[in-house]
């Protein structure tokens, strides 16, 4: 469980985080979405205490983390997988944060084990690739057994294999009931691995629901329309709300009129259709769609999804 | 894969200063340039304290004290004591460690007591060795020019003791400005400078403008105190060891002191 209230960080006259608050629930795998520069890795850094906030506060399972008696195993962190010294081991590197909490040897194996570290346990880390690092700083955040697990775009540089196993860890720890955190520019991703998302724009919250509402409150339906008098559709549906793109000769993609609205606009005008489907916005659609209307608006307070069903005229422009 | 993870709460860890400290030292040990470093320490005291003593003999009437045989080397261990000191620190921030550092132990000021600690501990025995492997490397050699070592007043023994109290000393003085400066090169620069220019600024200044208060700084300047500490007699000024050794820890709590305010502050 992680709790943040009202928590804010400026860098000089830079607000990094505005004012957020926002609960991670245990039995769930939370998502942390935004564009670069929201404020994700400083609001994780400010979790675990390395950057101090501005106002605000925020508690991991009812206590600042550096009021916890033990905080590796309430809180494993990976914030930046290069935060090991390249000139150890992985193996002493784990020793190293493990003998902290009297977290011995065999710990140690198990997280190398459980990460598929074995063949490069013994070796610097200055020689390993993205994704080992990746692997060791997720081992390191397992040390602990931690009742949070805080991971900063775990998924990056990791193999295809590796992805699915970062997705299949934290649904399976999620599942035992700890409460998982974790940040990914992959909104595909997110799609597969999280129950719940927090969106970041600009500092400042811009949703914070289950993934399925907010797939449904996006307005980015579109729908594909085939047609042999492409020319004549596009003028007849042509609006300020309106969005038309073509892929391929014959073949429309429309935005911000439904179906049954083209269906009815094309038999009127007599223009003769070939195909008229309906497609749902992806995630990354509804994401797209959430982060650039916070930042057309960012200067209003943060009101939450509702808000964003109201689409914008610069639509036309894209 | 997963069999591990399955057991939530099995596991008794608790954060506690032995771990911290046996943490720090695990850390301290398995990074080869704490190896290569100390290891230099010991080989160039010893090895010089046995040139000297061969040297002496051949050159002079009158030869080379076995406390000055055997603490000729630490002008240069200062050198590798203030490197590796920086090193403990700056190498963390360069490479990020220090955020895993801060994870573990969030209230900070605990990790930095346990790397002084460790490294005072270590640095004072590897200082030990060196001086006392210095002595009974010059011994024989001396031996053969009629020098014998005079243990009966305990100032040999309690001097050697003094020499590796400062090279302790001088790497927590560097590790509080590594603490401070968190980087390599600009901890290492203000470390040799304080240890190294310093005195040779001063004598410059003093030579220059005549200035008396320049020369009258002269034993109370760091490395200055440092050889007060272990050589009786040079500090000049008629201060006693144990007034050298008080200056040396007024000079090495400064950095620590800001160092320590600034690690608690400072977002890492």
């Amino acid at each position: 469980m992680i709790h943040a209230e009202g928590l804010t960080k400026h860098y000089g006259t830079k607000t990094a985080v505005d004012a957020i608050s926002f609960t991670v629930k245990p039995g769930l795998v939370t998502g942390f979405l935004g564009p670069n520069g929201a404020g994700k890795s400083t609001t994780m850094r400010m979790i675990v205490g390395l950057d101090r906030p501005t106002a605000g506060s925020v508690t991991v399972n009812g206590k600042p983390y550096a009021e916890h008696r033990s905080p590796l195993t309430e809180v494993g962190a990976l914030l930046d997988a290069k935060a090991i010294h390249t000139g150890r081991s992985a193996y002493n590197h784990l020793l190293a944060m493990g003998a902290t909490h009297g977290i011995g040897k065999s710990r140690v194996n198990d997280v190398i084990g459980l990460t598929g570290l074995e063949t490069v346990a013994g070796k610097r880390v200055g020689g390993f690739s993205l994704g080992m690092g990746q692997r060791l700083g997720i081992a390191a955040a397992l040390l602990g057994d931690p009742a949070t697990l805080i991971l900063d775009e775990p998924v990056n540089g990791l193999d295809p294999e590796g992805v699915i196993w970062v997705r299949n860890l934290a649904r399976h720890l999620a599942g035992e009931g700890r409460t998982i955190f974790l940040s990914s520019h992959l909104m595909s991703e997110m799609a597969l691995t999280a129950d719940h998302l927090i969106v970041l724009g600009r500092g400042k919250i811009i949703a914070d629901a289950p993934v399925s509402e907010i797939l449904a409150a996006s307005t980015r339906t579109s729908v594909r329309v085939r047609t042999p008098q492409v020319d004549r559709l596009t003028e007849l549906l042509r609006g300020p709300d309106t969005t038309i793109t073509t892929a391929e000769l014959g073949l429309l993609t429309v935005t911000g009129l439904t179906a049954p609205v083209i269906g009815d606009a094309a038999a009127r005008a007599g223009i003769v259709l070939h195909e008229l489907t309906p497609v749902a916005a992806s995630l990354e659609e509804a994401y797209m769609e959430l982060t650039q209307d916070d930042i057309e608006y960012h200067t209003e307070a943060p009101p939450g999804v509702n808000t964003t069903t109201n689409t914008s005229t610069q639509e036309v422009a894209r | 894969m997963n069999a591990t993870t399955t057991t939530t709460r099995t596991y008794e860890y608790r954060l506690t200063g032995a771990g911290i400290i046996r943490s720090e030292f695990i850390k301290l040990r398995t990074v080869r340039s704490t190896v290569w470093l100390y290891a230099s320490m010991v080989v160039t005291s010893v090895g010089i304290a046995a040139l000297v003593a061969t040297a002496s003999g051949n050159t002079s009437d009158s030869p080379i004290l076995p406390l000055t045989a055997a603490t000729i080397g630490t002008s240069l261990g200062q050198l590798v004591a203030a490197v590796l000191g920086v090193l403990v620190v700056s190498g963390e921030y360069a490479t990020g460690m220090i955020r895993s550092t801060i994870s573990a132990v969030p209230k900070r000021l605990p990790a930095l007591g346990a790397k002084m600690l460790v490294l005072f501990v270590t640095t004072f025995v590897v200082g030990l060795v060196s001086t006392f492997g210095a002595l009974f490397a010059a011994l024989p050699i001396l031996g053969s020019q009629g020098v014998e070592a005079d243990y009966s007043d305990g100032t040999l023994v309690g001097s050697l003791m003094l020499a590796a109290l400062y090279l302790a000393l001088v790497s927590v003085f560097s590790l509080g400005l590594g603490t401070l400066l968190r980087n390599s090169a600009a901890g290492i620069a203000v470390a040799l400078g304080t240890i190294l220019l310093l005195p040779t600024i001063m004598q410059i200044i003093s030579a220059l403008t005549q200035a008396q208060w320049a020369l009258d700084l002269f034993p109370y300047l760091f490395s200055n105190a440092g050889m007060g500490m272990y050589l009786p007699g040079t500090g000049s000024a008629g201060l006693d060891q144990w007034q050298s050794t008080l200056i040396v820890l007024a000079w090495v709590a400064a950095p620590v002191i800001a160092g320590a305010v600034l690690l608690k502050r400072r977002d890492a």
